[in-house]
């Protein structure tokens, strides 16, 4: 009897020690965490009959227990997160058996919970427990049968702490191989961007590389050019665009990276039709220059910091670069502008007297300085065909193009009328009607001009609505305002003639032409310098020749306004030999 | 800039195959985005991209295959990839593809997963 008992716990103990020696190669060679605790499971309670099993493992950023295995009738489920009555550095023996150290038995299986815990532990480290309630029949492990269970699950710990390790590793080198991944891109897309000038077709390659890294499937690029509202630049997957006031409220959303929450969903339909769960503004200059949403991960993942700092850097880059191109091209365009401005300018000056023509008993002077390139401003001294002299000034409304437009047309009409014998009168009255008929109704010219009858030294002038030229007499402390003639061109068309004025010049006498761009400007103050400067001026070098007066005027306005002038400014100084 | 990207394109019933070779990356992507934009354009929506011939693959010329493929299982289609590559199923695999998209080792086994 005896001896037989020995036969038989002999090659008990010899089946079971090669099942460790079975099961500690197959665990040895796994690296299969899964099968790893499967295989516990399935042995240990299989070999002793216990009917209800499970593993526990510890995860010691939330100081508890994960089920990872369960078997039987339990309470727990495969996923739960439990704690345990004693800490998870209390015991270090490799069985804990809560009924003997009087601690209550966790509550993991239905009915009366009677088992006993392996401890599931490397020299260093305490991975879990394997918990083994009581036999199919109520009864208990023995000695051996518990001397089997604690190998195994010391063989099975250092396998699953290998294991562990293992998917640790491959994880952090997935992980390195996605930020080599996404770096490329960075790097493959920095080139491209540099390559090429045209802002759609970087947003576009934007939009491509966010979709495929960040596996999203509603994108939306918005963007700030000049100060005007956000546009969509680039767009995937949306089932509308959005609004011009949702494109303000999506653009002010944002400081950095923004989950979308249900209130903005709310007031923002647009990010709620189109499921946008992320904002990330980007910034140029420490300036948000742009907006992106993303919904969330087609595969339902959560989006990741790393996933938000790939979109960063990417947007950022395109941003950059999409900047880049837009100021590029403004820079181009304003390049190709101020050609055709210069051209313009070239053009106007030709319709300015090139050199003035020799007066008889006249000594003139002439000069325009437009404020920009061009200018609305014209003067003209020409001969008629009868052999006297025209002397003409006038300011278009505005500046600029517009002006300068209207001022080609005003000289184009003086030159054809020219040689018609009409009176000085008439023609300012066909001149007006043109002007009237051919310009919008906000644009309006004052005209001076004069004919000079230079053997009787007799100047004839209209003057419609221009600064009034002033005569400087010889001798004389004041100035004569040459007012007379009648509307301005371009108001209404001419009912009543304009009025022609004759006055006689005789030596010393001074006539000075100008336009309001000598009169209207002002200095720091915002104080005029005015008529009564202006003649003031003349009169302090009232000896001295035309040049030298027109020099000294606008020297002194240019004085009094500190160099910035802001209109155009046209003289004409005319002295009677 | 290259777009070296070559596209065989079979019909087999319903079922467009797309055998495209050379480089997929996002200048080429575009092509093949055109090409794929004919066929929504017919009506067809079923599809199968052979990668067999791809040489170079930058992941980026995948983010096409995520602008699309809502509009095109919302018409009860698919796209399907097949014979990839050890080093493009390492791009697919390190952008989580797999997670969305159906991958078969063989152009047939993805056409018959149509059927």
């Amino acid at each position: 009897m005896k001896k037989s008992s020995q036969k038989t716990t002999n090659s008990k103990s010899q089946f079971q020690l090669r099942t460790i020696l079975e099961t500690s190669r197959l665990l040895i060679e796994s690296r299969d965490t899964d099968l790893i605790l499967d295989n516990l499971l399935d042995i240990t309670m299989g070999k002793m009959l216990v009917p209800r099993g499970a593993v526990l493992l510890y995860e010691p950023d939330q100081r508890a227990y994960k089920v990872t295995r369960v078997k039987g009738k339990a309470t727990v489920q495969e996923g739960d997160q439990i704690t345990l009555p004693w800490k998870s550095n209390q015991y270090q023996q490799n069985v804990i058996d809560p009924a003997a150290y009087d601690i209550p038995h966790p509550e993991l299986f239905i009915g009366k919970n009677r088992g006993l815990f392996f401890n599931l532990k490397t020299s260093s480290h305490h991975l879990g427990y394997l918990y083994l309630g009581r036999k199919g029949d109520d009864g208990v492990l023995n000695d051996q049968e518990i001397e089997f269970v604690e190998s195994l699950s010391i063989i099975s710990a250092a396998a699953i702490s290998n294991s562990m390790m293992f998917s640790e590793m491959r994880a952090v080198n997935r992980r390195l191989d996605r930020r080599v991944n996404e770096l490329n891109t960075l790097f493959d897309l920095s080139k491209d961007f540099s390559m090429t000038v045209n802002p759609k077709e970087i947003a576009g390659t934007f939009k491509f590389a966010l979709l495929a890294h960040l596996l999203v499937r509603k994108f939306f690029l918005l963007f700030l050019i000049n100060d005007e509202s956000p546009k969509i630049m680039s767009s995937s997957g949306l089932t509308r665009m959005p609004t011009a006031k949702e494109r303000r409220d999506i653009f002010d959303l944002p400081k950095e990276i923004l989950r979308v929450q249900p209130h903005q969903k709310k007031s923002i339909p647009f990010l709620n039709e189109n499921d946008i769960a992320i904002l990330v503004a980007l910034q140029l200059q420490g300036d948000k220059i742009a907006v992106v949403g993303v919904s969330e991960k087609a595969n339902h993942q959560p989006l990741s910091e790393s996933n938000f700092n790939f979109l960063q850097s990417l947007g950022n880059l395109a941003v950059l670069s999409i900047q880049k191109t837009i100021l590029l091209k403004e820079h181009i365009e304003k390049e190709r502008l101020e050609k055709e401005l210069v051209i313009a300018q070239n053009i106007q000056k030709g319709l300015y007297p090139g050199t003035i023509p020799k007066i008889p008993t006249l000594s003139v002077a002439a000069k325009n300085i437009p404020s920009q390139h061009v200018g609305g401003d014209y003067y003209d001294i020409v001969y008629s065909p009868d052999g006297n002299p025209i002397i003409a000034i006038a300011d278009v409304t505005g500046k600029g193009f517009s002006a300068a437009l209207l001022m080609a047309n005003l000289q184009s009409m003086l030159h054809v009328l020219l040689p018609v014998p009409i009176s000085l009168s008439e023609a300012t009255g066909r001149i007006n009607n043109l002007i009237f008929q051919n310009t919008p109704s906000d644009k309006f010219i004052t005209f001076f001009w004069a004919k000079y009858f230079h053997q009787e030294n007799r100047l004839r002038y209209i003057n419609a609505g221009h600064n009034p030229p002033l005569l400087i007499r010889n001798g004389s402390d004041t100035a004569e305002q040459l007012d007379e003639g009648g509307m301005i061109l371009g108001v209404m068309s001419t009912s009543t003639p304009y009025k022609e004025t004759d006055v006689t010049l005789r030596t010393g006498d001074i006539l000075v032409c100008y336009t309001d761009g000598v009169t209207e400007c002002f200095d720091k103050n915002g104080v005029e310098y005015g008529e009564e400067r202006l003649t003031e001026t003349i009169m302090s070098v009232r000896d001295e020749s035309p040049e030298e007066i027109l020099d000294e005027i606008v020297d002194q306005v240019n004085r009094f306004s500190n160099n910035r002038l802001s209109d155009d400014l046209t003289l004409i100084v005319i002295k009677v030999t | 800039m290259t777009k070296t990207i070559q596209i065989e394109h079979q019909e087999n019933r319903d079922v467009d195959i797309l055998r495209i070779g050379g480089e997929l990356n996002i200048h080429s992507a575009y092509i093949l985005e055109q090409s794929i934009l004919n066929l929504m354009e017919k009506g067809r929506y079923k599809y199968v991209v052979n990668f067999e011939n791809i040489e170079k693959l930058a992941s980026a010329g995948l983010g096409m295959f995520m602008a699309r493929i809502e509009e095109i299982r919302e018409a009860n289609g698919d796209i399907k990839f097949s014979n990839l590559s050890k080093k493009v199923y390492h791009v697919f695999d390190l952008l989580d593809f797999p997670t969305l998209y159906d991958i078969f080792d063989e152009e047939e086994e993805a056409v018959s997963a149509f059927r």
